[in-house]
């Protein structure tokens, strides 16, 4: 491992959970190599079955750490959820830590619930069950964002990843997201385009929630 | 013997005069990247100058041979998708038989079709280093079964490597080809789900001259003479010397060896950094042994390493592998240490290991293990696998998978569903289209393993009074479905084929299978599904497109009346392969309300994401909708109508 990565920093945990198609996996390697191109320490893993099918998918990042990318559940820093049910899924697991959370307010309720199969909890279930595991919520409110935003392809990753840059604790510098994003996800004008535009728009949409709701 | 080993010395001397020549002049770049632990396997084999390496797709392992392919096409080394593991582990041997260092990935399962040829090749062993690259799913998180590789050494008499990050998985790569030279034997590189998809650093060498596979057969009686226990005793001998080789004993490492600590706690080089993670976590000062080379066991060294401890911790995923090893070395040589196996500290032997399975047994290893208290717990009844359905009152359903949206599986699915009805036996395979038993689908009664869902679709029509159709895809039919439809052929079984052909292997990302079209895989032949069937011998055949899936009906309930196997070729694209090639796949069809009646057939028996149901009518979601069209021809009061592309 090279010597002039920063060394003794405590590791920065984060969890980013949501469904097959929805960035997870790219979300992740944005926050993991703009953390390295910024001299860290990084990794992550991506924890996948069938994703590409809606299947349920997870990434841990640990910045400031060279290896071990699955931390503890009581020892997460942030929770990204980009939807609802599996917000509250990984939640559950963390006991103690009252993580800072940042979760989109899609909920991808499948037909199987109007048919009967499997029930789902109420949206203001879930939202009073995470105010159990975590007094800091961050609500993204993706359904407004994709309704405002024009066009067929409508980014979820990006503008989730334009919002950490706001978290200063993460060390995430807004110019070198935003350019790591244009360089990384800008494979022809017409995306590199969309990715800009989701980019600017995704702090725009966020608010924190107050305990009382 | 002695004259053997020399002969062969001396023609891997020329063979490598003569590579050598080959490649152009090495450029010696080094730079660090973030690399994941299947990229790293990229390249190990690209610093080990591997000429020719072949696979059969297989996640967790995908992410490999995506980059082999990629790097084939640029011709910077021989890669082939083989048409199953067995063909692919025999290319690969042979290229090792005649001096040329050759590799075979797979996943765990794959090494179950591929251990017919490696039993025998492993007496004959290599001249060119030959590694296995052998990726294990702890957790089934995308197989069939958890089976664990490690027991792949005992029984195939083949030493087991198993790094912990991406650099170890780089750099043991490396280090497993010149042990593979140095002993003629094949090697195998265990990496687990948590390996292969873990991103960390990585310091390498650029490599980016063209790897050459120039080999050189030697005739050898030792190939023919049937008396080969010969060369099984040779492989006891062989497999002691590997055990004494400094190099492969220093893959077994002494971690913290300055703790003053007199307890020990042993783990396998799979799950390493999470047991460091977990000893850090809760802070207990206790040195750690990772085990990096699974077999074979040099017992004098483990029993050196043992020495200054008075109680041994195992921390294994799945099976008690290295426990039972080690235990049996500690008995063996009578050494007076206390051995808690990961039973007694709580750790489960199925499932994969996550860090909060961890901290209890940490807990439990700062105890006093000689009070009776410390052994009196309970676990705790929460469990930290995703898997939680209920907590608290609240339900939370499991997220399960689902056929893509425009998928072509499904019309096929439907025809299915409409021919078959309720009493009739659906064996499927192993590929996307085993989502179809996923609710509200509901096409087949189970998978077992590939193939073979012709091969018991022959046993249960033999035994049960229900017609039987089995359910399979074109690379699975490819890969073991054609020796079971010859069976078939041969005794007149009575049983019907749905062959799903899309024309690719489609649940592993999309890699070319035999059927592929040129657009997918360039310099390949297409072999026609069709034409082999009726080569077989199969009297009842025909190909159909998946959108007719009225039509398709019919000729599905003739199939399954016809006496005698009966095979159905459904053709349809994979949705993905053409989203990959297209953005923008069209107009999504509407649903014309005035003549729609809610009778809820494409909605809830097709059930494609994109229909839904808004405000009580049924709508198709435009933004999601591919514009397959399949949705057409479903509805029975033809409510859908389609628009111009």
């Amino acid at each position: 491992m090279s010597e002039n990565r920063k060394q003794n920093e405590k590791p920065v945990n984060i969890a980013i959970v949501g469904l097959g198609g929805q960035g997870v996996i790219t979300l992740a390697k944005l926050i993991a190599s703009t953390s390295f191109g910024l001299g860290k320490k990084v990794c992550f893993n991506e924890m996948h079955g069938l994703s590409q099918r809606g299947g349920s998918v997870q990434s841990f990042i640990r910045i400031n750490e060279a290896n071990n990318p699955i931390f503890a559940a009581e020892d997460v820093d942030l929770v990204i959820g980009m939807e609802k049910l599996e917000t509250i899924r990984y939640l559950y697991l963390a006991k103690k830590a009252q993580p800072k959370v940042i979760m989109t307010n899609k909920y991808d309720i499948r037909s199987t619930h109007d048919l009967g199969l499997v029930v789902f909890p109420d949206e203001d279930e879930i939202d009073k069950e995470i105010a159990r595991y975590s007094s800091e919520v961050y609500l993204f409110d993706a359904l407004g964002y994709e309704e405002n935003f024009k066009g067929k392809f409508k980014p979820l990753n990006v503008p989730v990843f334009a919002i950490l840059t706001t978290f200063p604790e993460l060390g995430l510098p807004e110019k070198e997201s935003k350019d790591l994003v244009l360089d990384y996800l800008g494979r022809n004008m017409f995306i590199r385009q969309i990715n800009k535009k989701a980019f600017e728009e995704g702090p725009k949409w966020l608010k924190k929630l107050e305990e009382s709701s | 013997m002695e004259y053997r080993f020399n002969l062969n010395n001396r023609i891997m001397k020329e063979l490598k005069m003569t590579v050598d020549k080959d490649l152009k002049k090495t450029t010696k770049n080094t730079e660090t990247k973030l690399l994941m632990g299947n990229r790293a396997v990229v390249q190990g084999l690209l610093e080990a100058k591997v000429g020719l390496t072949t696979a059969y797709p297989g996640t967790p392992s995908t992410e490999i041979q995506m980059q082999l392919y990629r790097l084939s096409k640029e011709g910077q080394l021989f890669f082939e998708f083989s048409v199953n593991e067995k063909v692919a582990l025999e290319i690969a041997g042979a290229a090792a038989m005649s001096g040329v260092r050759s590799a075979v990935i797979m996943k765990h399962v794959g090494m179950n079709v591929a251990s017919d040829p490696l039993m025998a090749l492993a007496y004959f062993g290599v001249l060119g280093g030959m590694v296995i690259i052998i990726v294990d799913d702890p957790g089934c998180l995308s197989s069939q079964n958890e089976q664990d590789s490690r027991f792949w050494g005992k029984f195939a008499h083949l030493p087991i490597l198993e790094p912990s990050t991406s650099q170890e998985v780089k750099d043991t790569i490396v280090k497993a080809y010149e042990l593979s030279e140095k002993h003629n034997m094949i090697f195998f590189v265990r990496l687990t789900n948590y390996t292969a998809l873990n991103t960390s650093e990585v310091e390498m060498t650029v490599v980016d001259e063209k790897l050459g596979k120039n080999g050189q057969f030697v005739k050898d009686v030792k190939y023919l003479i049937p008396a080969r226990y010969i060369y099984h005793k040779e492989l006891h001998g062989k497999l002691h010397a590997i055990s004494q080789d400094p190099t492969f004993q220093a893959f077994n490492e002494l971690k913290f060896s300055d703790s003053t600590s007199d307890k020990l706690v042993i783990t396998q080089g799979a799950i390493y950094p999470m047991v460091e993670y977990a000893r850090n976590y809760a802070g207990v000062d206790v040195p750690i042994l990772k085990i990096g080379a699974i077999h074979p066991f040099s017992e004098k060294h483990i029993v050196k390493l043992l020495k200054k401890f008075k109680y041994v911790y195992f921390i294994e995923e799945l099976e008690t592998y290295v426990e039972d090893e080690i235990s049996s070395i500690i008995g063996k040589y009578n050494l007076d240490i206390k051995v808690f196996g990961k039973n007694k500290l709580g750790i489960p032997q199925e499932n994969r290991i996550l860090p909060d399975l961890l901290l209890h047994p940490f807990k439990l290893i700062a105890s006093d293990p000689d009070d009776p208290q410390t052994w009196d717990f309970k676990l705790p009844e929460s469990s930290p696998y995703p898997q939680v359905f209920n907590r608290d009152g609240l339900l939370i359903p499991r997220t399960l998978p689902r056929l893509c949206d425009g998928c072509s599986h499904r019309g096929a699915f439907h025809s299915i569903k409409q021919a078959v009805k309720a009493d009739y036996i659906v064996p499927s395979d192993i590929g996307c289209y085993a989502l179809g038993q996923v609710s509200p689908v509901e096409v087949g009664d189970y998978w077992l393993c590939m193939g073979a869902s012709i091969g018991t679709a022959i046993g249960q029509s033999l035994v049960n009074k229900k017609p039987v159709i089995a359910i399979i895809g074109d690379g699975t039919f490819f890969h073991a479905g054609i020796p079971p439809l010859i069976d078939a052929v041969l005794y007149d079984h009575n049983i019907t084929v749905a062959i799903l052909n899309n024309r690719l292997t489609a649940m592993t990302g999309g890699q070319p299978s035999p059927s592929s079209t040129e657009k997918i895989a360039k310099n390949q032949n297409e072999i026609d599904i069709e034409q082999l069937v009726r080569g077989i011998g199969v009297k009842w055949v025909k190909s159909v497109s998946v959108e007719n899936v009225q039509e398709n009906t019919k000729l599905l309930k003739e199939a399954i009346e016809y006496e005698g196997p009966a095979v159905m070729i459904f053709s349809g694209n994979c949705v993905v392969e053409l989203l990959r090639h297209d953005f923008d796949l069209g107009q999504a069809p509407y649903v014309d309300q005035e003549v729609c009646i809610y009778c809820g057939i494409c909605y809830i028996d097709f059930s494609c994401p994109s229909i839904i149901k808004k405000d009580g009518k049924i709508e198709i979601r435009e933004e999601t909708c591919t514009a397959c069209n399949i949705c057409v021809d479903v509805c029975p009061h033809d409510a859908i109508i389609p628009r111009k592309k």
